[in-house]
């Protein structure tokens, strides 16, 4: 049910998205950062419910509150001559990378384990086999 | 249940807005053509230029709205008195004249594009390019034709327009037009369909070099009109 929303939700973006109107330039890099922003809440949203301590408040508010703190922080730059967006950027990756490595470390170890487990019931069908033998 | 059923909706929300957001951004970028390059200066002189496009084409379209805001107010003005209505009427038909309004009819479309042929074939590459000259003369036989309205990719032909090289471009009223070149021009379609006569220019063009020139007749035909300020300092009206 979650995978079906989640599917109805992109095709419809996507859908929507490659028809709406362009927005103007001087937007696009707020826009920019806040996609960012909202891609490494998903990721950290993910990482969290492997860890399970997945909480959908503090998810929805992370996706809103950290693309429009993202924003603010770039219109603040601007308005201050300093490229604090580079910063934004910076640590939005990093620690996109980190969830991601999280993510991948626990979908290999459970699959080195399924593997492990093939294995330990080939091994002991084998060994009934050559029992009756 | 009621749990995971917020929870999907709320997933699919998101997902809405980010895709949503990643589509309008790679069509924004693409359509400002920025191809981001590694380096810092360049994208951030870019950028600017883009900005300061897009303010002059802000500032533009308030021009517009004032003139039609005047517009208004003159022909409110003129409403109830029949001389200035006259007087409305001649500005009005002088306007059209020198090409300072709007003007529609049935007429031809010349497209005219760079050669396509591979530039290592001929002597001289230039050959293969579009020139102010062409341009130039392809104009001269509109009018020629009894066109009463020409317009060169946007640019309104009037009294004061020039049309000379500038590198790769031509400058048309001071601004940069590049090929491929839509020549729109109003008058008699027939009449004006002569030009793509076998041994006319047109012709010439395209069997020479294989640069491409088309015509095209139209019935209808919407001609811009010219942004620039024509304004004569020195030629005075002799009193009789």
């Amino acid at each position: 049910m979650v995978l079906i929303a989640i599917l109805i939700g992109c095709i419809l973006g996507a859908i929507i998205g490659t028809n709406a109107p362009i927005i103007s330039y001087t937007y696009s890099s707020y826009l920019a950062i806040a996609i960012i922003a909202a891609l490494d809440s998903v990721f950290g949203g993910i990482s969290s419910v492997i860890k399970k301590n997945f909480d959908l408040k503090i998810f929805i508010s992370g996706f809103f509150g950290n693309a429009i703190l993202a924003i603010l922080l770039t219109i603040l730059g601007q308005k201050l001559n300093v490229d604090i967006y580079l910063a934004a950027i910076v640590v939005f990756v990093w620690r996109m990378f980190t969830n991601l490595g999280i993510i991948r470390r626990y979908y290999v170890e459970k699959w080195t384990d399924k593997l492990k487990a093939i294995k330990k019931n080939r091994n002991k069908t084998n060994e009934n086999n050559e029992n009756v033998s | 249940m009621t749990n995971k059923k917020i929870i999907s909706i709320v997933l699919g929300l998101m997902c809405f807005a980010l895709t949503l957001g990643i589509c309008i951004q790679i069509k924004t970028v693409k359509e400002s053509n920025s191809t981001v390059s590694q380096n810092y200066e360049e994208n951030n002189l870019r950028a600017e230029v883009l900005k300061y496009k897009e303010r002059y084409d802000n500032k533009i379209k308030e021009i517009e709205n004032i003139d039609k805001e005047l517009e208004a107010q003159i022909s409110q003005a003129t409403e109830k008195n029949s001389d200035l209505e006259d007087a409305q009427n001649q500005i009005q038909q002088g306007n059209k004249i020198i090409g300072t309004t709007e003007v529609k009819g049935p007429g031809v479309i010349i497209t005219l594009s760079d050669s396509k042929l591979d530039p290592k074939t001929v002597l001289n590459p230039s050959d293969l390019l579009l020139h102010d000259i062409d341009v130039l003369s392809v104009i001269n036989e509109l009018k020629n034709t009894g066109a009463e309205a020409i317009s060169i990719n946007d640019q309104r032909v009037v009294t004061t327009t020039s049309i000379k090289c500038g590198g790769a471009i031509i400058n048309i009223n001071g601004e940069r037009v590049g090929a491929p070149f839509t020549i729109k021009a109003i008058g008699l379609p027939e009449n004006l369909a002569n030009l793509d006569r076998p041994q006319g220019y047109l012709d010439m063009l395209r069997e020479k070099y294989q640069i491409g020139a088309e015509l095209k007749k139209s019935n209808d035909i919407t001609i811009p009109k010219y942004s620039g300020v024509i304004n004569f300092k020195y030629a005075k009206t002799v009193d009789k």
